[in-house]
Formats: structure tokens, C-alpha cells, sequence
């Protein structure tokens, strides 16, 4: 560079024009990568790297801002025609004209800075935000900057007014003079004069009660429920004003404020809506049959499906982190046509701090909307299905016994044995009626669930099946456990008639008779000690002097535990 | 434990801190203490001679604080930027028990156009005391010219060879009074043109700009920060025709510098400013025949004014999403009516915490509302006396160690009370006094002489100033009505 004298040749700006170079490429690296990143952290380093050279010749750093350009000490270090790439121009639109930097900004500000410069760059034209509002919340201390205000061009300035002294005329003096005299003629005991003698001394400085009394004003200040406290306001509105048209906004407000608190994750404020709602209804004057219906109406849009579809998979998909509480409340206002969507989500859950709170929810409204129960047992798919026979089953909910009864009949053995479960659970006369028809069910789970329902229940009316099976070929290639529920239900249910039968069985050998297997044998020996009674003692007392089977050994000796 | 141990025992206890939390810990809270102390001499060398037992304790104080600053480092810097005093460069915060100690001492740093003062560890005693005098001189005076030049010129003088004045970093349009003035009064016409377009595009049903409200709350905060005395001299300005509009702006102001005396951050200043701003905008759904209405009042036309509050809230909520507005702006549009009994208007029916914002909101609302002019009350009430039944009246409703707040930030006769003075001059109250010892004695502008003859614009005078023998100067011995002589008094402020 030749010395032609003029000032801009005069000035060194290699070192200025690398940093604005490397801040341009860390702008580009914020908005590309995440903080975590090695390109992101590598650009910080650059950019906290590019202010040493500069502060080793100057204490601070004053940069113009043009349209296009960015300037300092009349050399122009970053130019970008494109305003789409421009980095003057997001200063530059916003009304930001110059941008200094003192020492030490390299520390953490200047990252702080890039940041709202990014997000100022996101800002759609309608935002709250653009750029200044932005760099006002950050409160830099290293950072300094000017600014025009756009758009003020039209605004009136301020201007003294026509009739005053200062651009009107005064009186006379004499005139004003005379008017002291007056004001101040009766200045010994004025009536209109504030005397400090008069205010209470403390006036002076807040006492300390005081100074404590406003700290805490302000930490409640801070730590207030803001939703809750503007819900309350709204209900109380609500509820007095009785002008159509506002009670009609009012409810809009309510509304659409529910997806808000929802998207936010703010359950509890819901429940809260949700509660206060029902007190609306309930004390609200003069509330018109369509107010009363959009009331009705909103906690009702919660339970519907679609939207509880929505808060379910945000919660399955841990976007929301509520608290379990938080989640019982809101769960505990849910109404009863949630429950299908409910008990949709149950089984696909993932999350388990959702499942406890939701289930307890489905519980509280099976238990109080049979009907809704009917309607998800008629239509519900498989998964919905299982979910809520074993709701079902926990609730001993006995209108559903005749479901359950033709679900019996199902192709899928999963169904048949959820719905035999719930009707041993239920345990009702009916419920017993209808599990009768498991008991020759194709699948051995059902079939014990079935046998040993009825007979620890005392169901007589199965007692010809259970004896057919006994005494059939039916448990010939039956595993011991359907064997022993059988035998044990047979004994249950013909009580000291069936010694007749066991005896013979767990005999090790009789005249013309083949010996029955270990397995049966030991089977009538519990069966033995389910009857209990001095005969089926007797047989099994004498059944363990002889036996050596072990199996059967052992089942006798358990019998005849149960018996003593 | 001998004299002398507990002479030791305080540099010890620096050294602790230092080694524990550093040197910032240790300058904020040793720092603390020497404006403490700097505070209490100034404050004792204003009101007694030198001699006074109580000013040279206070030196002592002044000189034995320094001392342990200068034990950490070598050289002691007192610095001031905008709102915030640094010593050794660790900001320290305002907080409700120092507040008025530091705005004292910003207040008399920036009058004599002080940015930074340096002590080195060579200073002493004697030297603080002729710093002190004549700084409080410097403040007080009306000076022609330079300030800063002519109190460094008085401090070689005076053989003031340790302690150094340094001039303000900020640029020179801000050491300019007249800059500064500028500058409020761009905030405060912006500020009303916002109101203006925002309570006239709901009335018209159109989208007000949240955008602009921000910036416009955004910058009454940094002027009330920065520039306290201009912003709050523009809240004299009360146009009839645009009463609603001055009116937000005058409440907004109001708040956000009482907010500041309660040691509220930035980001705070900022929402109570904001909710303050818009407490009103309810009132741009009141037929304009009411609000205007000269007559009196129907009882349904005084119910429709009534529900400005909840009004206020139903076009919050409609000004664009709910992630713009803040709850609190809602909040204080509702409740700035309601007592702390929580009667007044509207009424409520579930347990309700008046959130102290709006109690700031209601004390500024009710001062301005009152002080005044406007269609149902063309004669407003002089403004001390709004005060006095503010403080004495409780069934206004006020909080009252809010309106005490208020009582501090404006004095006992608040910007832009016309006075009579004992000299029996015409005088503009033109700000509080900055010591709040001497409520009753704010900084005046005189704007007539006892002969009647007109000043333009006429000298500021302190009226906590003492003569030789410390009887003050000149005092005040009547509140008057501007009207009267056909003064207006915001016109001394714009």
C-alpha cells in the first residue's frame, strides 16, 4: 500500500477486518450448528481468537453500521451488496447504526451477541421482536450500541404551549408581583401549603418492615402462578358480567386457551380451568343455554380424542415433562368419553410415569361410565380390548358379564383368556354361568383359569362337566397343572361323594383294575385333600404307607397338610 | 482483643475474602461500605462546618474504608456509567437499602460531570475532605461552562494530589444536559404516539404493533435510568385533548422510576413498565361519547367507565397471541382499580393477592389522574396535596408504603409545582432533591423575581442550600396555582 496521505491509508485495519471476518463466519456456524458441535466450538474459538490483535492496539472498538457495509476508522472492513447475506444489512434494518466493543467482550458477549443476531435474522416482519428489543434484554456491559428509531419520522414534537410564559406572554410585573402579594399574604398559616412538619418524619426512607415488606411483595411477585391468577380473573368475569356479548368472548378466551396451556405443558392450570368451569355452571347468573352449552362443551373437547390423542403422544414422547401430581389432576378432570382414548393409549405407552397417573384416570372412569366400558368392549381392536377386560377385571365391573361371556366365543386366545380372567374376577352367579362354557374351551389357560374359578367360587351347576373331564380322556395328555386344577376343582365340587371316585385312583393297584399313572394319582390325592373329611383322610393316610411313587408320595403328604 | 488487633483484623478479613471469592466479592461488599461512608460525609458536610464532630467521624469513616479498598489494590477507582457504580470495576447492585445512597452519589458525580475518581494508596485524610467539600460545592453551584474543568482546577488548588476526576467514557452528547433533555423528550413524544396507535388501531378493530410498544417501554426504562430528572419533568405535560395517551405515558413513567427506588432489575422495570403503559387500553373500548362526556355521568355511563379494567383485559388478550403479551400487563389492566382491600372496581369473587404492580400502577395512576386537567375535571388538584390525601386518606385505598415510594421519588412537592419562595420569587419545582433527607427542599427553577420581572428560563436553584451560617437560603413558603398566572409548567420541561 503506497502513503498517499489521506487518513483511511493512515490506519491499519488488517487486524479489524479479520475479526469482522471470523465474526461473519461465527455468525454462520451459530446458525448452522448446534452448540455441542465441533465446527460451532471451533468458530467461538475463532472469534474470542480474533479480538487479541485488535485489543493489542486499541481499548475499544467502534464500528459503523451502513446499509451494505460495516466501517471502522473510515475503512470499510465487511461489504455484502446481498442483502440476504448480509450481515450490515440485519444491523442495519433494525435501526442499529453503530456497534462498539470494549475489552474483555470476547468473554462471553460476544457469543450472547451472535446469538440474538441469529435469532433477529428468524424473525418473521409481524414478530414482537427485531433485532433492538432483542439486544435491550441482553443488558450487554461490553457491548455498546446506537440506534435510530424507525418509523418515528411523523410523530409531533413537544413544544412549549402558545400560552405560557415560555412562548407567550407574561403578565405584567406589576401585575404578577401584586398576585405574590396576594398568594403569599396569608403565607403564615397557608391552608394549601404542604409543611414537612406535617408528614410523618419516616416519610424520608422506607423503615425496615417496610423495606422487608416490599422484597417480599416482589419475590411473590415473581414466584405467582401468572396462568392461574389470569384464569381466576377470566371465571370471575364470567360469572358476573351478564352482557351477552362479553360472556361470549370470555368463553372464546377460555377456549383458546386451553391449547395454549396444554402446548406449554401447564396441566394444572387446565385442571384448574377445567374445575372452575363446573362452578361457573353451577353459580353463574343468568347464563343463556348457549353459554351454558359452550361451557359444557370445552371440558368435554379435552376428552375427545383427537385432542387427548395429542397431549398422550406429547407426553408418550416425554416432549412434556409433568410431574405425576400434575397429571393425576388433569387426568382426574377428564370426562367419560376420554375413556376410549384412554384406554387406546394404555397398551402402545412407553413412558412409565404416564401410564400410572392414565391408568388410574381409566379406573376412575370405568368405574363411573359403565356404559362407556360397553361401548369400547363392542368396538374396541384387539390391544383396546385385552386393556380394558383387565380394567374390567380390576374393577369387578359386573354389567359386563355378558360381554365378556360372548367374547368367550373369540377366535384369538388372548381375548378368551382376558375375558375369563375378568369373569373370575367378577365372580358373580352370572359371571360363573357364562365361564362354565371355558371349561371345555380349546386352550388349556382358559380352561384352568375357568375350572378353578368355579370351583373355588363353589359353582355346583359345573360340577357334571368337571366330573365328565375326571372322568374322561380329556386330561389323558394334559399337563400336571391342568390335571391338578381339574381334580381339585371335581373334588371341590362333589365334596365327600367324590371319595368314591379318588379312592380307586390313588390306589396302587385293585382287583381287575389297571393302575392309573403318577400323575392322576397324585391328582386325586389333592383332589383328597380338597374334600378334607374324615374318608378322604382315611384313604390318603393309607395311600401314603404304601406309596413309593414320589410325586404321588409328595402330593399326598400335601393333602393331608391341608387337611390338619 | 486490643485496639490494634481489630485494626489488624479488618485487612485480614479482605485477605479471607480475596482468597475465597476473589476480589469482586470483596470490592462489592468493602465497596458497598466506602459510598456508604462517602455518602454519610457528603451528607454531613452539607449540613454542618467542618469542624462538627459528625463530619469528621464521617471523614474517618470515608478515609478507613478507602483504606481497606486500597489494601486489595493499589489504586481505588470509583466509576460511573449510566445507572451503575462500579468500584475497582465489580458493578455494584442497587438494592433497597442502598438505593437512595447511590443515587445521591450518581446524581452529584453526573452534576459535576464526573465519570471516575481515583485514590491512590498515598491519599489522605485532608485530601478527601477538600474532595468532598468540593464536590458538593461543584454540584450545588449554577456554573457557567465547564464543570468538570473548573472542580479539577479547585482540586490542585486545594493540594488534592491523590485523588483524581476522570470525565465521564459515555459521548459527549450524553454529558449534554441539553442532549439528555433531547433524548426524553423523543422518548416520551414516541411513547404517546405508540399509546395513541395502539388504543386507536383496537378501536378500529385493527392489529397494534407489540413491536413498538416494546421498544417504546424499553426506552422509558433506559431513561429513567439514565436520565430521571428529564423523563420524569415531561410527566408535568398533561394535554387535555390527549389525555388518555399523556396519561399512559405519565403512569408509565411513574412506575417504572418507583420501580427503580423498589431495586427492581432492568428486565422488571420493564415489565411493570409495559403493564403500566397499557393499564388503561381498556378505555379504547369505551364509546368515546362517554370518555369524553363533559356533563356528569349516567349510572350506566359511569358503569361502562367502570369496566375499563376488565375491558383492558379482554383486548390484552386479543392483541395477538398469548405469548406476546405479558400476563402481567393483563394483570394490572384488571386490578389497577382495586383497593387493598380489594373493594373498588371490578369486583371479585375468587381469593385474589393484589400483585404489587398494580398497587405501583394504581399510586401512579391515581397521582397523575388527579394532577390532571381533563373533561370532568377542568381545575386539577395541586399535586402536593394529591399527596398529602394519597398518604393520609386510607380509604383511598392505596398501599401506603407504595405512595411513600412515590412521596421519595418526587418529593414532597413533585416536578412542575409552581411555589412561592420566601424571597418572594415565582419558582418551577424541577426535580426532587437528590438527598432523600431534604424531600422538602427540591431543586428549583426560579422563573420570576420578587419584583415581578419574568426570567427566561431562569437559574436552578437547590434549596437544601445553607448559607455561612447554615440557615438555608431560601425556602418555600407557598404552593400556588400556575393558572393564576397563566403559567404553564410543563413548558419548562420541554
Amino acid at each position: 500500500m503506497t502513503d498517499t496521505g489521506t487518513p483511511e491509508q493512515l490506519v491499519d485495519s488488517s487486524a479489524v477486518e479479520n475479526l469482522v471476518r471470523v465474526l461473519v463466519k461465527g455468525l454462520r456456524a451459530i446458525q448452522l450448528y448446534l452448540p455441542n458441535n465441533p465446527i460451532y466450538q471451533k468458530a467461538v474459538e475463532n472469534v474470542r481468537g480474533g479480538f487479541g490483535p485488535v485489543w493489542e492496539e486499541y481499548t475499544e472498538l467502534d464500528i459503523y453500521v451502513t446499509e451494505s457495509a460495516l466501517v471502522w476508522e473510515g475503512v470499510e472492513v465487511y461489504s455484502q451488496e446481498s442483502k440476504s447475506e448480509s450481515v450490515a444489512w440485519v444491523l442495519f434494518k433494525d435501526g442499529v447504526r453503530t456497534l462498539s466493543f470494549e475489552q474483555g467482550v470476547e468473554d462471553e458477549e460476544i457469543v450472547a451477541l451472535l446469538e440474538v443476531i441469529k435469532q433477529a435474522q428468524s424473525l418473521p416482519k409481524d414478530a414482537p421482536d427485531d433485532l433492538l428489543t432483542l439486544l435491550w434484554e441482553q443488558d450487554f456491559q461490553r457491548v455498546r450500541y446506537s440506534a435510530v428509531e424507525l418509523g418515528a419520522e411523523g410523530i409531533a414534537p413537544l413544544q412549549p404551549s402558545d400560552s405560557g410564559w415560555v412562548r407567550g406572554t407574561a403578565p405584567e410585573a406589576e401585575t404578577i408581583k401584586k398576585q405574590i402579594a396576594e398568594d403569599t399574604q396569608d403565607a403564615e398559616s397557608p391552608s394549601g401549603i404542604v409543611k414537612i412538619d406535617e408528614f410523618d418524619g419516616t416519610l424520608y426512607f422506607l423503615d425496615e418492615a417496610e423495606l422487608k415488606y416490599l422484597q417480599e411483595e416482589i419475590e411473590r411477585e415473581y414466584s405467582q402462578d401468572l396462568r392461574t391468577n389470569v384464569l381466576s380473573m377470566l371465571f370471575d368475569l364470567t360469572e358476573l358480567q351478564t352482557y351477552t356479548a362479553v360472556r361470549a368472548e370470555l368463553i372464546s378466551i377460555t377456549e383458546n386457551f386451553i391449547p395454549y396451556l396444554l402446548g406449554v405443558g401447564d396441566f394444572r392450570s387446565v385442571a384448574f380451568l377445567l374445575r372452575e368451569l363446573r362452578s361457573i355452571l353451577e353459580r353463574a347468573r343468568e347464563l343463556l343455554p348457549e353459554h351454558r352449552k359452550a361451557i359444557e362443551q370445552l371440558p368435554a373437547r379435552l376428552s375427545q380424542s383427537d385432542v387427548l390423542g395429542q397431549l398422550l403422544q406429547s407426553l408418550d414422547e416425554a416432549v412434556l415433562n409433568p410431574t405425576e401430581d400434575e397429571l393425576s389432576e388433569l387426568f382426574g378432570e377428564l370426562q367419560p368419553e376420554a375413556l376410549q382414548s384412554v384406554l387406546e393409549w394404555l397398551p402402545r405407552l412407553s413412558n412409565e410415569s404416564v401410564r400410572e397417573p392414565l391408568e388410574r384416570a381409566a379406573l376412575r372412569l370405568a368405574s363411573t361410565h359403565p356404559d362407556q366400558v360397553t361401548e369400547t368392549l363392542e368396538t374396541a381392536e384387539d390391544p383396546v380390548l385385552l386393556t380394558t377386560m383387565r380394567l374390567i377385571a380390576r374393577l369387578k365391573l359386573t354389567p359386563f358379564v355378558p360381554v365378556l361371556g360372548t367374547l368367550l366365543a373369540r377366535d384369538d386366545v388372548e381375548i378368551r383368556k382376558e375375558a375369563a380372567n375378568g369373569l373370575a374376577a367378577i365372580g358373580s352367579p352370572g359371571a360363573m354361568r357364562e365361564l362354565e362354557k371355558a371349561i371345555d374351551d380349546g386352550d388349556r389357560d382358559v380352561r384352568v383359569v375357568a375350572v378353578r374359578a368355579l370351583s373355588e367360587r363353589g359353582h355346583r351347576a359345573a360340577f357334571a362337566k368337571v366330573e365328565a373331564v375326571v372322568n374322561g380322556k380329556m386330561l389323558k395328555g394334559a399337563e400336571l397343572t391342568e390335571k391338578t386344577a381339574f381334580f381339585e376343582a371335581y373334588g371341590l365340587l362333589a365334596g365327600s361323594a367324590g371319595v368314591a371316585t379318588l379312592k380307586p385312583m390313588l390306589e396302587t393297584k385293585g382287583l381287575l383294575r389297571r393302575r392309573e399313572d403318577p400323575e392322576t394319582r397324585a391328582c386325586a390325592a389333592m383332589a383328597l385333600g380338597k374334600i378334607g373329611d374324615e374318608e378322604a383322610a382315611a384313604a390318603l393316610r393309607a395311600a401314603a404307607a404304601e406309596e413309593k411313587d414320589p410325586l404321588v408320595k409328595n402330593a399326598i403328604n400335601r393333602a393331608l397338610r391341608e387337611i390338619t | 482483643m486490643t485496639e490494634s488487633d481489630q485494626q489488624d483484623q479488618a485487612p485480614r478479613e479482605v485477605l479471607a475474602d480475596v482468597m475465597e471469592d476473589g476480589n469482586e466479592a470483596a470490592f462489592r461488599e468493602r465497596g458497598r461500605e466506602f459510598l456508604l461512608a462517602f455518602y454519610a460525609a457528603l451528607r454531613n458536610l452539607r449540613l454542618y462546618p467542618v469542624e462538627n464532630v459528625q463530619v469528621q467521624r464521617a471523614l474517618d469513616e470515608v478515609e478507613n474504608s478507602a483504606a481497606v479498598l486500597l489494601e486489595i489494590e493499589p489504586e481505588l477507582e470509583v466509576r460511573v456509567a449510566g445507572e451503575f457504580i462500579f468500584v475497582n470495576s465489580t458493578r455494584l447492585r442497587l438494592a433497597l437499602d442502598n438505593y437512595s445512597t447511590f443515587s445521591y452519589i450518581l446524581t452529584t458525580l453526573h452534576e459535576c460531570g464526573i465519570g471516575a475518581l481515583h485514590a491512590s494508596v498515598e491519599v489522605e485524610r485532608r485530601e478527601w475532605q477538600v474532595f468532598l467539600a468540593l464536590l458538593l460545592s461543584s454540584a450545588s453551584a449554577e456554573v457557567e461552562g465547564d464543570r468538570f474543568a473548573e472542580l479539577e482546577k479547585k482540586l490542585a488548588g486545594g493540594g488534592v494530589t491523590h485523588i483524581e476526576v476522570e470525565a465521564p467514557w459515555e459521548s459527549t452528547t450524553y454529558e449534554d444536559a441539553e442532549a439528555r433533555k433531547r433524548a426524553a423528550k423523543r422518548t416520551y413524544e414516541q411513547s404517546v404516539a405508540v399509546t395513541q396507535e395502539v388504543i386507536n388501531s383496537v378501536r378500529m378493530g385493527r392489529t397494534a404493533s407489540v413491536k413498538k410498544v416494546k421498544r417504546a417501554v424499553q426506552n422509558i426504562v433506559d431513561q429513567v435510568l439514565q436520565n430521571e430528572t428529564s423523563i420524569v419533568g415531561l410527566t408535568t405535560i398533561r394535554d387535555y385533548d390527549q389525555y388518555t395517551f399523556n396519561h399512559s405515558v405519565n403512569v408509565c413513567i411513574f412506575s417504572v422510576s418507583m420501580g427503580k427506588r423498589l431495586a427492581l432489575s432492568k428486565l422488571q422495570l420493564y415489565d411493570l413498565g409495559l403493564a403500566a403503559l397499557l393499564h388503561d387500553v381498556g378505555k379504547s373500548r369505551v364509546p368515546l361519547d362517554v370518555l369524553n362526556k363533559e356533563a356528569a355521568l349516567t349510572d350506566d355511563e359511569w358503569r361502562i367507565i367502570q369496566a375499563h379494567p376488565w375491558l383492558g383485559v379482554l383486548t390484552l388478550f386479543g392483541l395477538r397471541g398469548y405469548g406476546e403479551i405479558p400476563y402481567r400487563g393483563i394483570i394490572v389492566a384488571y386490578e389497577h382499580h382495586m383497593k387493598t382491600d380489594l373493594t373498588g372496581y371490578p369486583r371479585t369473587i375468587r381469593q385474589r393477592n393484589l400483585s404489587v404492580f398494580s398497587k405501583v400502577v394504581a399510586v401512579a395512576d391515581g397521582f397523575d389522574a388527579a394532577t390532571s386537567r381533563r373533561v370532568y375535571q377542568t381545575v386539577p388538584v395541586q399535586a402536593d396535596q394529591v399527596l398529602r390525601e394519597m398518604w393520609e386518606n386510607r380509604r383511598r385505598g392505596y398501599d401506603s408504603v407504595l405512595v411513600k415510594s412515590l412521596i421519595n421519588l418526587l418529593g414532597i412537592y413533585p416536578v412542575g409545582t409552581c411555589v412561592v419562595l420566601d424571597t418572594y420569587e415565582l419558582a418551577i419545582v424541577h426535580g426532587a432533591n437528590p438527598d432523600t433527607t431534604q424531600l422538602n427542599r427540591p431543586v428549583v427553577r426560579v422563573i420570576c423575581t420578587a419584583d415581578g420581572s419574568r426570567l427566561d428560563p431562569g437559574p436552578l436553584v437547590d434549596l437544601a442550600e445553607v448559607d455561612a451560617n447554615g440557615a438555608f437560603k431560601k425556602s418555600i413558603i407557598k404552593v400556588t396555582d400556575p393558572g393564576k398566572y397563566g403559567i404553564n409548567p410543563s413548558d419548562y420541561f420541554v
